[in-house]
């Protein structure tokens, strides 16, 4: 049996010891887990505008941030739709309730798209996304989703491309224009109802998630309204 | 003399059949079940483990005759989540999608039954070169077994093995369907139990 003081002794050396190693560890690979971060989230904003890498199918960190670069511009919204001087990067969206990032897809001054973060919850976990929008500011252009713990297979299928395609060309607006937001039926959409427009096909065995999908997404929808109604005025 | 002797290859060895500690043992299932939906993430949960598996049962074995008996087993505990952190750490830098898919599961190697069952049952009494041999044989056990479940599991939910598609589109048109069952966790208990039943019998175990 050892004494009490080697017992102190030996565990305050290896406390101090792996402290040491653990934080070398980290703060060394800080900066490539944030470029990581970054890189996702871009690649992300991308495959929700349906901007696909130009070969082989998959995005190098270099394209990613050229491509991203050329096209993108992120701004931060207030809550009556006016464009504020803040960077999206700083926008924690569980602090900041009343600025709502948005980036917007631009090519040569012209507008072909925006996309808005969306996150809400499914039935087990909350899922994170980005949705695109035309410049008409009422169509869907694109889904994505980085983030969920749903059941693969069922509320996991938010993620396969059969279902985010669903979305593209759906409305989520009405023809007096109210926000309506975009339905997720069971089964498929009954292509002849008159609510097809803004109808997808739901996942099945996945009700939860669907519904829960539909709630946040409207609701987050909201949050833009008041700046695609300006740029509505604008355009005329 | 021979490169290993008959112990270091024991220590290699037995883990890998005799005393796998999967199918045997039964130690480690919840990854078992968790990362075994397709054979990448089972892959990379497998090197994870192994790397794991030896520096620590070679730390716990340098350090073994300096360890106090009355805190080994926090001792072991620190060496095994400083290892661990440093793994998760080292995903997220460089393999990020695959840090995503693996989750929490990364992190819950710390409380995986073998690392820590190895450490106190053989690090402890063993030289470092024997232990090293025994964790890196432990976590390709552990590997064997969760990539066999993993390839049932992602051929039969997927139709694809490694990501790439096996079952033939023509298959499908003509009304195969993936089995939905094999993707959830009942998938893997059924897998798993079948795959721990075979191995008993092959290794002649009669109920314990």
């Amino acid at each position: 049996m050892r004494s009490n003081s080697y017992t102190l002794i030996f565990t305050s050396l290896i406390t101090i010891f792996f402290g040491f190693l653990l934080s070398v560890a980290a703060t060394s690979l800080k900066p490539r887990q944030d470029i990581n971060i970054e890189i996702d989230m871009k690649k992300n904003i991308l495959g929700a505008l349906g901007i696909e890498p130009k070969n082989s199918g998959k995005w190098s960190i270099d394209e990613v941030q050229k491509v991203y670069k050329e096209n993108i511009v992120g701004i931060v919204l207030d809550k009556d739709g006016y464009e504020t001087d803040k960077d999206p990067k700083n926008i924690d969206a569980d602090k900041d309730m009343n600025f709502f990032p948005i980036y917007i897809h631009k090519t040569n001054d012209n507008i072909n798209g925006y996309v808005i973060p969306i996150s809400g919850k499914g039935l087990w976990s909350t899922l994170y996304g980005y949705f695109a929008i035309e410049p008409d500011c009422e169509t869907a252009k694109g889904i994505t989703f980085y983030k969920h713990g749903e059941t693969p297979g069922l509320g996991g299928e938010v993620e396969k491309k059969w279902f985010q395609d669903n979305f593209k060309g759906k409305k989520f607006i009405d023809g007096n224009n109210t926000l309506v937001g975009i339905q997720v039926v069971k089964g498929s959409v009954d292509k002849s109802s008159k609510e097809a427009y803004r109808q997808v096909d739901g996942i099945s065995g996945a009700t939860i998630t669907s519904k829960g999908l539909e709630v946040f997404l409207k609701e987050d929808l909201a949050k833009y309204q008041a700046y695609f109604n300006l740029n509505k005025e604008a355009i005329g | 003399m021979a490169l290993l002797s008959k112990k270091s290859k024991e220590a290699f060895k037995d883990p890998l059949m005799a005393s796998n500690p999967i199918s045997l043992q039964v130690l480690g299932i919840c990854s078992a079940l968790a990362v075994t939906v397709q054979v990448q993430t089972a892959v990379v949960m497998t090197l994870a483990v192994i790397a794991v598996l030896a520096a620590s049962n070679t730390t716990i074995s340098l350090l073994r005759n300096k360890i106090p008996g009355k805190v080994r087993i926090i001792i072991q505990l620190s060496v095994i989540a400083t290892l661990v952190i440093v793994i998760d750490q080292i995903l997220k830098a460089y393999m990020y999608d695959m840090s995503r898919q693996l989750s929490v599961f990364i992190a819950l190697i710390i409380t995986n039954c073998i690392v820590m069952g190895r450490a106190e049952a053989f690090a402890m009494q063993n030289n470092p070169k024997d232990s090293f041999l025994d964790g890196v044989g432990n976590g390709l056990g552990y590997g064997g077994i969760l990539i066999s479940v993993a390839v049932f599991r992602e051929f039969l939910g997927n139709g694809s093995v490694y990501g790439v598609q096996i079952v033939p589109e023509t298959l499908y048109s003509y009304g195969y369907e993936n089995m939905g069952l094999m993707v959830l966790a009942p998938g893997a208990f059924v897998i798993l139990g079948l795959i721990v039943w075979l191995h008993r019998i092959f290794a002649g175990i009669e109920a314990e």
